[in-house]
């Protein structure tokens, strides 16, 4: 008798969990209507209420470098944009406005500099225009071990610094605390978009040597900003806590705390079903899990990037590209694979409803972007690609189902993709494969690991002959650090004189000035000549997604970003 | 028994000389090196890169590579993160803690649940009492632990809310207080049941078979003769003899407490060592990878050489020289 009830117990346990499962499948399915807001979420209830927590998540753990001279990936970036800020500021398409400094220059080259008064570090101190300068001395230091050394190299003076030839960087000239003259080496249109903003905090770094910062309580466990949140805590790879910082310059914040937590991406839907988050950004794969949710607003905002197929067009020479790669030289052959792809069904079926098919290799929201209508639309038609196959003289000779080259012997697309532990690439790659099969191009998949993918791209290696890479760009708008060919990350090696005498005249101060509308037409010349060139053939975009819970109010997301989190708050 | 550890100890030192080797090989074999993978423009460029390259070595001879790491680590500089830009030793300092006592209450779990388990079937042989816990344990022996894992977040942390879900403490608490330790003590409790319970089933197997085997032995059945009771018997004359092969389990759980949990350390957000080996494989962070294998494999040495030992201490059967 006992036996037999302890079956009936396993029996019904079954039964159960059966009935568990069920449940959490249905759970997903409930409630499927659910509004989306494009950029803003809920400004439903008037006035800012003040107090409460936020919980905010972060996908993966940040390295530690809380310090705008130091940080490296964006996990820390998430965090640093929470405590502390850019001199200057973009709007939503990219265009530098004032924030805390505002500027006159008169020729691009000398910029006057005045930042605002009574700004205040989160040690009580004020910020001056010195915190500037040392953060530009700093970077310039010989010892400086991270990457920026970029973004001061433009003033006058600085590499001398930076070589130990002078003691003082002639470019720099402090008048008082809230003015500062910063001059370069030569004019140039992007000077403002590529120099250093970021002051750091002279007080605070007392006394360290550059080589030391790096690894100083100031920049791992006890950082400081001037943003509208302090730190209070750091728990290493774990958790970033931070509370209100009432002085802070753009006015008082509303909510009390943030904490910032590491949660692992399989977790996240759960809490914030749960209530116990309230904003993260999330992978687009699990959109409609976020959206399903009653309490969380799954927004979607502009990105920065763009994913394009390129062409080994030539080769890396160690200075500059050489356009010396027959095999796909023929423009009708890459126009034809370009017809091939049906990019909106693509796009629908592995960007998750996030991604929009792109015309240019420049994201849509930046303000050189050329307007659609303007640019030639490759629309999907196989028939075309056919028809522009045999003009090339890609026919099937032997009867084989493939075409084969104008000479008749075989021919093979070598397409790479890169691989991850994203299960969902291998699917994108082949898709694309199968359109290329579909007009008679016979193709052959590599899946190459992510680690050596760049690296065989960046030595020109003969493996990659057609691949798919994605670029995401900032907010200086000049293609040519991608582009140009002399650059290394020209990965389809493009050479053309047209593009580069274009890509320079809009740099050139000569011939556009201060005039950002001819500099536009410069750049919108240019992606027509990528397009009718077409060393690559841009394929998609990607938006941003953020999920952000109902009872958090007063956010914005645009291209640059969120909003300041001071102008949050929690409805109680 | 000195003399013997001695000579095991000594015979380490090539061991571990020729695991660093294939170590680094393996890891320099690795596709890519911590610069490479997906470039972001916006935050770097060709030169950064290459000078990078240069300053890290990375251009050198492979052989040349390994003798510069090998001379330091033996003097004890285990190099700097590429990753966290800090020096290993504080990067594993920061998370040994936390390794430390997940292993721990996790191994505690095992013995627990093990020792209860393990006697019970070993009494009642071949009951579905004993059909019951064996069935159960090679179920969980056969439960992938990442399905452990996320199974049991979702029902103990998102459904019934008993233990958070990530994290190895908890928000806003001072270190050091009581709330603090007890708050990570909670968090640690749920990770530790799920590593716990899929690791009992040998220790339970293990410890029943003995008890069976035990209990047929001459000795039980004079003091059954002697109307000894039979809890006693099985309390006091079998126990304590079925009881001392289990300890030399010891000498490799030293192993599986310190070198973590790789999946569910992952799975919990839990910062240990385990989720740390994982990222620095990842990231082609060789400092840490190469440190912590190097950890491992020396904690594997030395686990053996303390199993071995053990016998020797509980079973005076077995001479060690």
């Amino acid at each position: 008798m006992k036996k037999r009830s302890m079956l009936w117990l396993a029996a019904l346990m079954l039964v159960l969990s059966v009935f568990l499962a069920a449940c959490s499948g249905g759970g997903e399915k409930a409630g499927t209507k659910k509004e989306e807001n494009n950029g803003k979420s809920g400004e439903t209830a008037g006035k800012p209420q003040d107090g409460g927590t936020l919980v905010y998540a972060l996908d993966s753990q940040p390295k530690g470098l809380f310090n705008w001279t130091f940080y490296e990936d964006t996990v820390d970036f998430e965090v640093l944009d929470l405590f502390d800020e850019n001199l200057i500021d973009y709007d939503e398409h990219l265009k530098a406005v004032p924030h805390i400094a505002s500027w006159k220059t008169e020729d691009n080259k000398v910029f006057d500099f005045e930042i605002k008064k009574g700004v205040k570090w989160h040690n009580g101190e004020e910020l001056s225009v010195k915190d500037w300068e040392f953060a530009i001395y700093t970077i310039a230091d010989k010892d400086y071990e991270g990457s920026r050394f970029e973004n001061v190299r433009t003033i006058l003076g600085a590499q001398d610094y930076h070589d130990g030839k002078t003691d003082k960087i002639e470019g720099v000239k402090v008048i008082d605390d809230y003015h500062i003259q910063i001059t370069f080496d030569k004019a140039r249109v992007n000077n403002l978009d590529n120099v250093w903003t970021y002051p750091l905090s002279r007080k605070e770094f007392e006394g360290i040597a550059v080589k030391d910062m790096l690894s100083s309580e100031q920049v791992r466990s006890k950082p400081v900003g001037l943003g509208p949140y302090k730190v209070t805590k750091i728990v290493p790879g774990e958790s970033v806590e931070m509370e209100r910082f009432n002085d802070y310059f753009g006015g008082k914040p509303h909510i009390d705390k943030i904490v910032v937590k590491v949660i692992d991406p399989s977790l996240s839907v759960g809490e914030l079903k749960n209530g116990t988050l309230d904003m993260t950004s999330f992978h687009p794969s699990i959109i409609e899990q976020v959206k399903a949710l009653d309490n969380v607003n799954a927004i979607t905002y502009p990105g920065l990037s763009y994913y394009y197929v390129g062409f080994r067009l030539g080769t890396w020479d160690g200075e500059k590209n050489v356009m010396n790669e027959p095999k796909y030289q023929n423009k009708k052959l890459r126009e034809a694979m370009y017809y091939a792809i049906n990019r909106e069904e693509w796009v629908k079926a592995f960007f998750f409803g996030v991604g929009k098919p792109v015309n240019r290799p420049v994201p849509s929201n930046h303000w050189i972007a050329a307007d659609n209508k303007e640019m030639p639309q490759y629309k999907y038609d196989p028939k075309k690609a056919k028809q522009l196959l045999d003009e090339a003289g890609y026919k099937d000779v032997n009867g084989d189902g493939f075409r084969e080259d104008p000479n008749g012997k075989e021919f093979v697309v070598n397409f790479s993709h890169y691989a991850t532990q994203n299960p969902t690439f291998e699917a994108r790659a082949k898709a694309l494969c199968q359109y290329w099969e579909e007009v008679g191009l016979k193709t052959k998949l590599a899946m190459t690991d992510a680690n050596l993918y760049y690296d065989l791209l960046d030595k020109a290696d003969k493996s990659m002959e057609v691949y798919f890479a994605g670029w995401s760009t900032g907010t200086d708008p000049d293609p040519t650090g991608l582009w140009s060919s002399k650059t290394l990350w020209n990965h389809p090696r493009w050479v053309n004189e047209e593009s580069d005498k274009l890509l320079d005249q809009a740099l050139d101060i000569d011939v556009v000035g201060t005039d950002n509308n001819k500099r536009k037409d410069l750049y919108v010349q240019w992606q027509k000549l990528f397009m009718e060139d077409l060393p690559g053939l841009p394929i998609a975009e990607i938006d941003e997604t953020m999920a952000v819970s109902k009872r958090v109010q007063g956010t914005k997301f645009d291209v640059s970003g969120k909003n300041r989190p001071n102008e949050w708050w929690i409805k109680q | 028994m000195l003399k013997y550890s001695l000579r095991r100890i000594l015979g380490m030192i090539p061991m571990l000389f020729l695991i660093s080797i294939v170590v680094f090989t393996l890891a320099k074999l690795m596709p890519g090196d911590s610069l490479s993978g997906e470039i972001d423009p916006t935050n770097t460029n060709p030169q950064y890169i290459a000078e990078m390259r240069e300053k890290l070595g990375y251009n050198d001879p492979l052989p040349q590579q390994y003798l510069r790491w090998i001379g330091n680590f033996v003097q004890g500089d285990f190099g700097k993160s590429t990753r966290f830009k800090l020096e290993v030793s504080a990067v594993v300092g920061e998370r040994l803690p936390n390794t430390l006592l997940l292993g721990l209450t996790s191994i505690v779990f095992t013995y627990i649940l093990a020792f209860i388990m393990g006697s019970y079937a070993g009494r009642k042989p071949y009951t579905f009492g004993d059909n019951l816990i064996g069935g159960l344990n090679y179920l969980g022996l056969s439960i992938p632990s990442f399905i452990a894992g996320v199974f049991a977040i979702f029902l103990f942390s998102f459904t019934l809310g008993w233990f958070p879900s990530n994290g190895s403490v908890g928000i806003g608490l001072t270190d050091g207080t009581f709330e603090y330790w007890l708050s990570r003590l909670h968090h640690v409790l749920l990770p530790a049941l799920v590593l716990g319970l899929l690791s009992t089933a040998s220790y339970t197997q293990f410890l029943r078979n003995d008890i069976i085997e035990n209990s047929r032995k001459d000795f039980v059945r004079t003091a059954r003769a002697k109307g000894t009771p039979e809890r006693k018997i099985y309390n006091v004359h079998i126990l304590r003899n079925s009881i001392i092969p289990l300890i030399t389990f010891l000498g490799f759980d030293l192993v599986a407490i310190i070198s973590g949990a790789i999946i569910t350390e992952t799975i919990f957000t839990y910062p240990g060592l385990g989720q740390l080996f994982l990222q620095s494989v990842g990231t082609r962070d060789y400092p840490v990878l190469m440190t912590l294998t190097m950890l491992f494999s020396f904690l594997t040495l030395v686990g053996n050489l303390v199993a071995d030992i053990l016998y020797g201490v509980v079973d005076p059967r077995i001479r060690l020289d």
